[in-house]
């Protein structure tokens, strides 16, 4: 019994062992590369840098606006984030109130929910012609449509969080002759905070890594392009020169993976509960 | 009561904005797009002739589309199963106790975060530089040519990417249901003389049922509109054979400008992706009732 007991626990380590490797082996090629010149890389693709050579990252940072792709992808996603927390919540909750009451309500909740149904791809190409035509191709345009999009979940997962906080609250405060704001802002807002900060990290990810959005709003003007069309662009640019690529990637992967190592938690929490209330 | 009035009122104004948004930019394109699909159109001309249904029955005569539909429709299935059978695989392992679990979750949970084009990019130079190097030094011939570039089995090198990072959400889900199992019942199947397989399936199973009936629509959806893997490594090719529908519509509508007739490929996908997601909502809905 004890033996077989051991041999299963060294077959789990075995596989999770494989697993955590398969997992690295890109991350860490990813890091490696972006710091070799094309020369040692085309010597041993897999060794440890010789020097830290950062030529590939000098290049990235001087020769191809990276700076302004960078403050695009930073202004996109802290903008449309900023919208939806502020807005999606407030929503929800007038929502959360008269589901049971008032058929508007009602049918509000199941006309956003119902879009989970629509794949996106039947929408693209109308949407395109809409956004051309009211002249916004463009980053306030782009971050409009983070917003409605993300209701469609968003509602969802927070009018299901604000049923469960108890009405008397809100009650007592109209009348004590609060303004529904008052309310929304300075009650309800600190009782929710666990939902706003799924929401924020659910869309953050999302915006901040999203590809097909920008590629039909963004991509005819370069000087609007966020980091993911800018590193799909440079595929065709530098295939040449793939050193500068990975340094590329890893300019765009870093400040997610430091995200990801201060609020781990408050991540799987958001991005497993998120799902699971989908 | 004036008061009261009021506040109706502003519950109201604050719904609008939002509901105007998902309007405009929701449902009005979506009404659009259906009836576009009645028109032979390329998007930029003034002229759209109607056409009826004309565009819905050309395309079951397209071999371009019907393969590659099958082809989304076989990447989705493997997607899905493997997804199930791997990230249970892990979650079991990881529950049996073993030390770090935290720390072997952190890794496993990583590549979740990160864009998918940025982890396409990065696997599509990795199977043109890395792999090959990998295959000639140890001599399998398999692995010594770049997989994307292989008609037969470039769609498994994207289905490996997707897996790669798909994996890591249900691993965690899949981890949580287990943790809910109350240990008691392992102990009391024990000294019934059940042996692990049986309470594998006794027990196990019917507690992980609603995790998989979720994993699986989330799973059916992502693969089922596959884009951006397969834009950073294939781009559809080699000949086509990794053309997923999603693609297809990208390319039909800005490459090709056939405009209409994109609409009607992605409204296939629509039917298909509503008719799944009704069915996996109303499992989810009886199990929990039950």
């Amino acid at each position: 019994m004890k033996n077989h007991f051991t041999f299963v626990k060294i077959c789990s380590y075995l596989i999770l062992s494989i697993g955590i490797i398969i997992v690295i082996f890109p991350m860490y090629l990813t890091i490696v590369t972006s710091f070799k010149t094309t020369a040692e890389s085309a010597e041993n693709f897999f060794s440890w840098p010789n020097s830290l050579f950062l030529g590939n990252y000098v290049d990235v940072i001087n020769s191809n606006n990276f700076l302004v792709y960078f403050s695009n992808s930073v202004f996109v996603t802290v903008f449309s984030v900023f919208l939806i927390i502020l807005y999606i919540p407030a929503f929800s909750f007038v929502i959360s109130r008269s589901l049971k009451k008032q058929h508007y309500y009602r049918f509000l909740f199941y006309f956003i929910t119902i879009g989970i149904f629509v794949p996106f791809q039947i929408l693209m190409i109308p949407v395109i012609r809409i956004m051309s035509s009211i002249s916004l191709m463009n980053h306030s345009g782009l971050s409009l449509l983070y917003m409605s999009y993300a209701q469609i979940q968003g509602v969802f997962i927070c009018t299901n969080y604000m049923m469960t906080i108890p009405t008397d609250l809100d009650e007592s405060a109209y009348i004590d002759g609060c303004s529904i704001f008052r309310v929304i802002y300075s009650i309800i807002f600190p009782l929710a905070k666990p939902i706003v900060a799924t929401l924020g990290i659910i869309n953050i990810l999302w915006i901040w890594n999203d590809f097909l959005l920008p590629l039909l709003v963004l991509n005819r003007s370069k000087s609007l392009w966020t980091l993911p069309l800018f590193q799909y662009n440079f595929k065709t640019t530098y295939s040449f020169d793939f050193n500068i690529a990975f340094a590329a990637f890893m300019l765009s992967i870093v400040p997610i993976m430091l995200v990801y190592l201060f609020a781990q938690k408050y991540i799987i929490n958001g991005l497993t509960g998120g799902s699971v209330k989908q | 009561m004036i008061k009261n009035k009021k506040n109706e009122l502003q519950k109201f104004a604050i719904t609008l904005p939002g509901f105007m948004l998902y309007l405009f930019f929701f449902i009005v394109p979506l009404i659009m797009g259906i009836l576009y699909s009645l028109y032979e159109w390329n998007g930029i001309s003034r002229e759209k002739v109607y056409i009826g249904l004309s565009n819905y029955t050309r395309l079951l005569t397209d071999i371009r589309f019907t393969s590659s539909l099958s082809f989304t429709l076989y990447y989705t299935f493997l997607l899905v199963f493997m997804t199930i059978f791997i990230g249970i695989l892990l979650a079991l392992l990881l529950n049996t106790g073993v030390k770090g679990q935290n720390l072997f979750r952190t890794v496993f949970f990583f590549p979740a975060v990160l864009s998918l084009i940025t982890v396409g990019l990065i696997w599509n130079e990795i199977f043109y530089r890395a792999i090959p190097s990998i295959g000639n030094s140890l001599q399998i011939v398999f692995l010594s040519k770049n997989i994307l570039s292989n008609i037969t089995y470039a769609k498994y090198g994207i289905l490996f990417v997707n897996l790669w990072q798909g994996v890591s959400i249900p691993t965690v889900l899949f981890l949580a249901s287990l943790q809910s199992v109350p240990g008691e019942l392992y102990e009391s199947a024990r000294m019934d003389g059940a042996n692990a397989f049986q309470s594998f399936a006794r027990i196990t199973l019917p507690f992980l049922f609603p995790m998989i009936s979720l994993v699986t629509v989330l799973t059916l959806r992502n693969g089922l509109t596959t884009f951006d893997y397969v834009k950073a490594m294939t781009d559809g090719g080699p000949g086509g054979s990794t053309e997923t529908v999603g693609l297809l519509v990208y390319n039909k509508a800005f490459l090709e400008l056939e405009y209409s007739y994109a609409i009607t490929q992605s409204t296939v996908l629509f039917v298909i992706v509503a008719i799944v997601s009704a069915i996996q909502f109303t499992l989810i809905k009886r199990r929990s009732e039950v």
